[in-house]
């Protein structure tokens, strides 16, 4: 119950400031360019075959494969862009500006505050994505002629990438409990963020059980079976474990401000 | 209601609180007196529970802060130093916020922030965005945030800093007619305000307290020395007494 009444301040916070406005524009301005551009590639490939003649090859393109599976890759990354945007005043400001005396002299615990903001957080990265939801829809609606969207694929691709960013919060919320400036905190969390997606290039130089290990390490590598319409429990595990890992760590750090 | 004992606090080799003593009973005003930089901040966030104490206890209503923090947030409010707001949000929203962290019942919500709003002028500009307020209206803001839930303890750090002379009035009446119902410890480095709302007074110097008695026994304990006849000497004004205790 405490830790609504945070989330519902947080949202307030989000939306009286540009912040959360900013960040819905950028993300579809950017997410609309991909989506035109894979489209654009859907066109051309459909009219290739279909000058050739070859309706194998037609019957064999799907939005799926063709569009949404690149489309939820490339919009995990712009997640790395924006996400530590969305997180960093989540704690780092409420110790800059000292608001979280209040917090800490009234009956809430540091699990109301750990998990009312990352609920606020996460409402804002759901809205977010619900936003790109038009590109399915439009392909549904204009694209009469074909098989039209796999709704249970682009679903649970966008569940994956749901919980990848959800992921990324949970690290962003942690690096801005450990500071109280914002522009450090972003910067922090953007490298980490950068980390998990530039690790997996390091996997083709590598072998073996280590290669597993590094593409383990990889966030992004974890979004693409969701993308391809399957649920697999490594990568729903490995989602999960990060978000527990950021609360866990995020909550001690919450607790230890109170003993410095 | 208040209880302090043996309280000390230390930053690696700086003492910021040394063996501080003290009680305040119930309904009682404390003013809390010292320079800057004495100690009566880290005092207040101690008994509010925000800092740990190095040694020493420190009890509210019957609980330690340090074994009970809950039970002790729960009776308190508190105004720092700097008011603890939200520019983004207005002066309603932010009241309904914090009475729903303090654990007010969800429908009387409204007629809690409609209570304290009214008791600190904050209801002429409830609508308005925080972050466009002049400081004395923030600070009317803040001393309604504290007041929310009615708790049976006030601890005021400062809380007419900022306020024009007629804002100041105004608040020194409200914490006075606070007194009775609450029991208030307030601090300030402004020594009228103590004569004009306090009963007791605790002053402190470099952590330490030189001081701790009514007004008038200070009065007393400090007047000039007895003349040959018996007759006692000038008394001395708070200022000097101040002056005299905190500069040595």
């Amino acid at each position: 119950m405490n830790a609504i009444a945070i989330a519902r301040k947080e949202l307030n916070i989000y939306f009286s400031t540009p912040i959360a406005y900013v960040m819905f524009t950028l993300f579809t301005v950017v997410g609309s360019y991909f989506f035109l551009q894979l489209l654009g590639g859907y066109e051309q490939a459909s009219m290739y075959f279909m000058q050739v003649n070859q309706p194998e090859m037609m019957n064999r393109l799907n939005f799926q494969d063709m569009i949404f599976r690149n489309l939820f890759g490339n919009l995990g990354v712009i997640l790395i862009f924006i996400v530590p945007f969305l997180t960093m005043r989540l704690l780092a400001e409420e110790k800059h500006s000292r608001t979280i005396e209040l917090l800490y002299t009234t009956p809430i615990t540091p699990g109301d505050i750990v998990i009312g903001k990352y609920l606020a957080a996460i409402s804002i990265l759901f809205c977010t994505l619900a936003l790109t939801l038009i590109y399915p829809v439009l392909l549904q609606v204009l694209a009469r002629d074909t098989s039209g969207v796999e709704w249970h694929s682009v679903i649970l691709g966008y569940v994956g990438l749901f919980l990848l960013g959800a992921a990324y919060m949970a690290l962003g919320l942690f690096v801005s409990s450990l500071t109280d400036s914002q522009v450090v905190a972003a910067l922090i969390t953007f490298v980490l963020l950068l980390m998990t997606w530039i690790i997996g290039w390091a996997a083709g130089q590598t072998e073996g059980t280590m290669r597993e290990f590094v593409t383990y390490l990889s966030a992004v590598s974890h979004l693409d079976s969701f993308s391809k319409g399957t649920v697999s429990l490594k990568d729903t595990l490995y989602f999960f474990s990060v978000i527990v890992l950021g609360l866990f760590a995020t909550h001690r750090a919450v607790e230890a401000h109170r003993w410095s | 209601m208040i209880e302090v004992s043996h309280l000390v606090k230390s930053y690696r080799d700086l003492k910021a609180v040394q063996d501080l003593s003290f009680e305040v009973k119930s309904g009682e005003i404390l003013g809390f007196l010292g320079p800057n930089g004495a100690g009566k901040t880290t005092t207040m966030r101690i008994l509010t529970g925000v800092l740990p104490p190095t040694s020493g206890t420190a009890k509210i209503c019957g609980f330690d802060v340090f074994e009970q923090p809950m039970e002790v947030k729960k009776r308190i409010g508190y105004l720092p130093e700097t008011p603890p707001l939200y520019p983004e949000m207005t002066v309603r929203d932010y009241l309904r916020f914090v009475a729903r962290i303090k654990g007010v019942a969800s429908k009387q919500i409204e007629s809690e922030v409609e209570r304290t709003a009214t008791a600190t002028h904050c209801d002429l500009f409830i609508e308005r965005v925080i972050g466009n307020l002049s400081k004395g209206q923030r600070q009317r803001v803040g001393l309604s945030q504290a007041l929310l839930g009615n708790p049976e303890v006030l601890i005021l750090d400062e809380p007419t800093v900022g306020l024009d002379p007629a804002q100041i009035i105004e608040v020194r009446e409200l914490i006075k007619g606070l007194a009775g119902k609450h029991t208030i410890i307030l601090s300030t480095h402004i020594l009228p305000e103590v004569t004009a709302t306090c009963q007791k007074a605790l002053i402190i110097a470099h952590g330490k307290m030189v001081a701790y008695d009514t007004l008038d026994g200070l009065r007393a304990a400090h007047s000039g020395a007895v003349a040959a006849d018996g007759t006692p000497g000038p008394a001395l004004s708070l200022e000097e007494i101040f002056l005299k205790l905190t500069s040595a």
